[in-house]
């Protein structure tokens, strides 16, 4: 290569020794590698803490945490259980509010959700009475499968629908549900848990009403016997959202079909 | 150093500056290749053994030979991209100076025909044996054995059943027979997801209105994990279940237990019933 024949856009001859500035850039290139690292390690565990921080967590309704009403003590299957009962609600619009209290605090219009909380809070190793008032409409289930009445205690539900007439029913017919409420067990705390209650469809509710023309509702009632301490999962099984199977939007977003059930 | 000693460096260094390929630069990135490949044969052979699930079936360990072999296989490919990258970004940065003066440009690259020979040649190699390898490996899968279990995979979001045509049955846990062929129908209600029971060495898409056929013949008794291995939505990561390969007896009772008659469950589980005493007083 001839030394006057260019290489790059840099000046070619008479290179100039170092200055006094390179010679203090040169000496400041520790500092420098070691700063870079220790940015891209805070960056790094900044994103990991925030993505951590994340988990199982859902928006926190104003009611905050159902804790289970205490209900004394029962015998199941010969041994005596603390017994605690939950009540809650579904509603076809989660930006109502009903007897002043907001369904859900970040609500979308046609979009349902169960209220008031979204997280309960029950004792472990307890039999849970829950009753659920089923104010929405429904439809087909996408899978039959999910009318039957699983994991409860007897494998049944009591039905009491709007004219007053009460059943106990171990399947609903799963082209006239609602919502289900669906618990499960989750990796590392009790993943053999499985709980599935259909809630029968208000028929008298055409899609897309509000609240207040859900006066009629059918009222579910169900126990189950709480698994071991932990955090369970629990979700609506009916394609009540929207898009694909009806599974995005309010099925694709935490808090208004889903959320958690904390077994303390 | 003086802008010319740093371009003779560089010319004396690099790879196609000239000099032989064994000389300086390239020896001292063979030895780099040659410790990054033992590296990687060593954790294709060993690394398997402990970050694998166990496997209950041939299928299984069909797939863990295939995961040796393609890392093996791969380790000197990667080893010596590897060796190249790390040997450049030591030897070939620019060691700093003057910040006022750039630094001086590499040996510009020119055509190589023996490289490119080689380079082609190696890689065709490898796809050509890969493929067959993989080629053989899911031709044996496709092979329909007499006496073949049906079962029908189901997957919605977020739950996986199973339903045993025959029985009446469909359940949230996948119980097997040990030593029968089973066949899943696989498919989805809603979106896809992924049947992976990764213990009998399958892993296959669920598309709605598609049915997806795999084969496994579990022979080893045990627990595994069914898991969802397509992101589905808000509780994919909850989309899992527990399954089991158990003796045929024990299937047909499993059968029985979730609702199907005794002859229903006994014909499913290709139970003799008529050995029943026999077997008995044989024990």
């Amino acid at each position: 290569m001839a030394e006057s024949e260019p290489t790059g856009g840099g000046p070619v001859a008479d290179v100039p020794e170092q200055t006094a500035q390179g010679q203090e850039a040169t000496k400041a290139r520790p500092v420098g590698i070691l700063l870079t690292f220790v940015v891209a390690f805070v960056a790094i565990a900044g994103v990991a803490a925030f993505f951590i921080s994340q988990t199982y967590t859902s928006p926190n309704y104003p009611s905050g945490i159902q804790v289970a009403k205490p209900e004394g003590t029962t015998v199941v299957a010969g041994k005596t259980v603390q017994h605690v009962s939950l009540a809650f609600q579904t509603y076809p619009d989660s930006t109502g509010t009903i007897d002043g209290k907001s369904i859900h605090p970040s609500g979308n219009p046609g979009w349902p959700a169960y209220g008031f909380s979204n997280q309960f809070q029950v004792p472990a190793n307890s039999l849970v009475t829950v009753t659920i008032k089923q104010y929405d409409s429904g439809g087909a289930l996408n899978n039959p499968w999910f009318g039957n009445v699983m994991g409860t205690v007897g494998g049944t539900a009591t039905v009491t629908s709007p004219s007053g007439k009460t059943e106990t029913v171990t399947h609903w017919d799963p082209n006239n549900v609602g919502h289900t409420f669906t618990m499960r067990g989750v990796p590392g705390v009790d993943p053999n848990f499985f709980l599935n209650v259909p809630l029968p469809t208000n028929a008298n509710l055409p899609t897309g009403s509000s609240n207040d023309d859900a006066g009629q509702h059918y009222t579910v009632t169900f126990s189950f016997m709480s698994g071991s301490k932990g955090t369970y999962a629990w979700n609506c099984e009916f394609p009540c959202g929207q898009m694909v199977a009806s599974f995005g939007g309010v099925m694709g977003a935490y808090g208004f079909m889903s959320g958690f059930v904390h077994v303390v | 150093m003086s802008f010319e000693d740093q371009v003779d460096e560089i010319e004396a260094n690099t790879i196609l500056g000239g000099q032989p390929f064994f000389s300086r630069a390239g020896g001292k990135i063979f030895i780099i290749w040659l410790v990054l490949t033992t590296i990687g044969v060593l954790i294709g052979i060993y690394a398997p053994h402990h970050l694998l699930t166990t496997f209950l079936s041939p299928e299984g360990g069909d797939v863990w030979a295939t995961m040796v072999f393609f890392t093996v296989l791969a380790a000197p490919v990667a080893g010596f991209t590897y060796a190249v990258a790390i040997y450049s970004l030591l030897a070939w940065r620019h060691k700093g100076g003057d910040p006022d003066v750039p630094p001086p440009d590499g040996q510009p690259q020119r055509g190589n025909g023996p490289v490119t020979i080689l380079w082609l040649g190696i890689s065709t190699f490898l796809v050509v044996v890969l493929l067959f390898w993989g080629i053989t490996v899911w031709s044996a899968q496709q092979i329909t054995h007499p006496n073949t279990l049906q079962v029908k995979v189901t997957g919605q979001q977020w739950v996986w059943t199973y339903s045993y045509p025959g029985t009446g049955v469909e359940t949230r846990t996948l119980d097997l027979p040990i030593n029968r062929p089973v066949q899943f129908n696989i498919t989805s209600e809603d979106v896809t997801h992924g049947f992976w029971p990764a213990a009998l060495g399958v892993q296959v898409d669920a598309n709605p209105g598609v049915i997806t056929v795999i084969r496994s013949t579990p022979n080893k008794l045990g627990g595994f994990t069914v898991q969802c291995s397509q992101l589905c939505g808000l509780y994919h990561a909850f989309m899992n279940n527990k399954g089991a390969v158990v003796t045929p007896k024990q299937f047909a009772s499993w059968l029985q237990g979730h609702g199907a008659t005794p002859e229903a469950a006994n014909q499913v589980a290709d139970v003799d019933t008529s050995t029943d005493s026999t077997t008995a007083m044989s024990k």
